[in-house]
């Protein structure tokens, strides 16, 4: 279970203030898959990096009971200048796993190989996005942030991601933000539109696609 | 309820210990890479530096200076304030530097400091130990006459240099204009490090003032081992103590701080 209690997110830059989010409630029991639903801009990345821990909230708190993945998105969670296998030795390091399983595994699934061995600075958001869906798959987690990611692969990316993760791992949470309404009808059982820093919570996933359709 | 909570910490400092071999390596590898020599490089700097001092004090000033080496002597000034520099310099901006590994909650901003301080440290006694072994075939250095309070007073060194670099690394990140002060800063403290005199070479009003400095007193402690009856040094170890451990506090107040607002890419 994810609880997200009173959250509040402030960025200050020099003397502007703007308040992302604002006194946002959200519980996620084990199993939901919650679409996050906003315009660009409106805190949808917020608000994942607040429920990955990547940022602090301003005031308010985040309580996980299981195993959060990080924010799989276009940025972060890598280090440009070294190369993947590197990356994937050192995420094996500090979660503590067997580094040729998961070398195995994102070899296999990421289908780069002998990129693995340039540094990821030099890979397209494409190649990034399926190194961290392979380390992050290679890992297990109780609950996947996706951030937007889901769509920038190719067709073959794409099935396998769907494979892995919403066949094999189909008992596992997710919060997945996303633009696609097809995307979202397909996976999701729950949404919440985020607007104006608040959020509204939405059982009915279609409901919530059509509200932000007329946002 | 008190088992659970020493059984939690244990686990946290497995983690922790952990994330910052894995930050270790992951520095090494992106700074000095796999090729040629590979990670000694991290002793290449203070060698190079204190080696250069060094030839050039001996040419300059001659053999010696108050009755001990003037090679050796330099070398036991130069080391220190090179960690320190580079420890300093290391700190600035290391939080944003390693912005896109916080989203991995086991690691946390002091590992990044630790580890950074940790490889500093590292090429510090290395380079130390290389140069003082060739000094002591060239009868350059003495064969230290209290080894353990040397190392005490590198110890103390360390200590403070770390606990600096604790309020240096938030203070970056709070205000550019720390960055451009840092160099400046470093710069301007070199005659209060004790690199360039014994405190007993000073007259005794002057000598009260630079005792003041913890480093002084670490660099005392770390010359009095080296050269025992040789040199009269002066030193209160309590002073680097103290001074470490109230801006270790102040620092980790500031780092904690910091962390709450720390935007990350």
């Amino acid at each position: 279970m994810i609880i997200c209690r009173n959250i509040c997110k402030t960025y200050k830059h020099g003397s502007n203030r703007k308040q992302v989010l604002n006194n946002i409630n959200l519980v996620v029991e084990r199993g939901d898959r919650v679409a996050l639903l906003g315009r660009n801009g409106a805190g949808k990345s917020t608000l994942i990096k607040l429920i990955g821990g990547v940022e602090m909230p301003t005031s308010g708190k985040v309580v996980r009971n299981m195993a959060v993945s990080w924010p799989l998105g276009f940025a972060g969670g890598f280090q440009g200048s070294l190369t993947g296998y590197d990356n994937a030795r050192f995420i094996a390091r500090i979660y503590q796993r067997d580094y040729s399983e998961i070398r195995d595994f994102v070899e296999d699934f990421t289908e780069l190989g002998k990129q693995l061995k340039t540094p990821v600075k030099t890979y397209s958001s494409g190649m990034r996005a399926r190194l961290a869906f392979a380390l992050s798959l290679a890992i297990e987690f109780d609950c996947y942030l996706i951030d937007e990611i889901i769509l920038v692969g190719d067709q073959n990316f794409n099935r396998k991601c769907h494979y892995e993760l919403f066949e094999k791992r189909r008992d596992r949470t997710m919060i997945l933000a996303s633009h696609s309404p097809h995307v979202i009808r397909q996976l999701c059982n729950r949404a919440v539109i985020i607007h104006n820093g608040e959020a509204s919570e939405y059982n009915d996933v279609n409901l919530a696609v059509e509200k932000y359709t007329n946002l | 309820m008190a088992s659970t909570g020493l059984s939690r910490l244990r686990k946290g400092w497995a983690i922790q210990i952990r994330v910052i071999h894995a930050l270790m390596i992951r520095e090494l590898t992106t700074r000095f890479g796999r090729e040629n020599i590979g990670f000694l490089w991290i002793m290449a700097e203070p060698l190079l530096f204190a080696g250069l001092v060094a030839i050039v004090w001996r040419l300059m000033k001659g053999t010696s200076e108050h009755g001990i080496g003037m090679a050796a002597f330099a070398v036991s000034g130069y080391i220190p304030i090179t960690l320190f520099r580079h420890g300093v310099s290391r700190s600035v901006a290391a939080f944003t530097a390693n912005g896109s590994l916080l989203y991995h909650r086991q690691i946390k901003i002091l590992d990044f400091i630790i580890a950074r301080f940790i490889i500093e440290v590292l090429g510090g006694m290395m380079a130390y130990i290389f140069i003082a072994s060739i000094l002591i075939f060239f009868k350059e250095f003495p064969i230290p006459d209290d080894i353990g309070l040397f190392i005490a007073g590198w110890s103390i060194y360390c200590l403070f240099t770390f606990s600096l670099c604790l309020i240096i690394a938030p203070l970056s990140e709070m205000s550019e204009a720390m960055e451009k002060f840092v160099p400046v800063t470093t710069y301007i403290m070199l005659p209060f490090s004790g690199l360039f005199l014994m405190a007993s070479w000073l007259t005794p009003k002057v000598r009260e003032y630079m005792l003041l400095s913890p480093f002084v007193n670490a660099m005392e402690m770390m010359r009095k081992g080296i050269w025992g009856d040789q040199i009269t040094a002066y030193y209160d170890p309590w002073n680097p103590i103290v001074c470490s451990i109230v801006a270790a506090a102040i620092g980790l107040v500031l780092c904690r701080r910091v962390r709450r607002t720390l935007s990350i890419q």
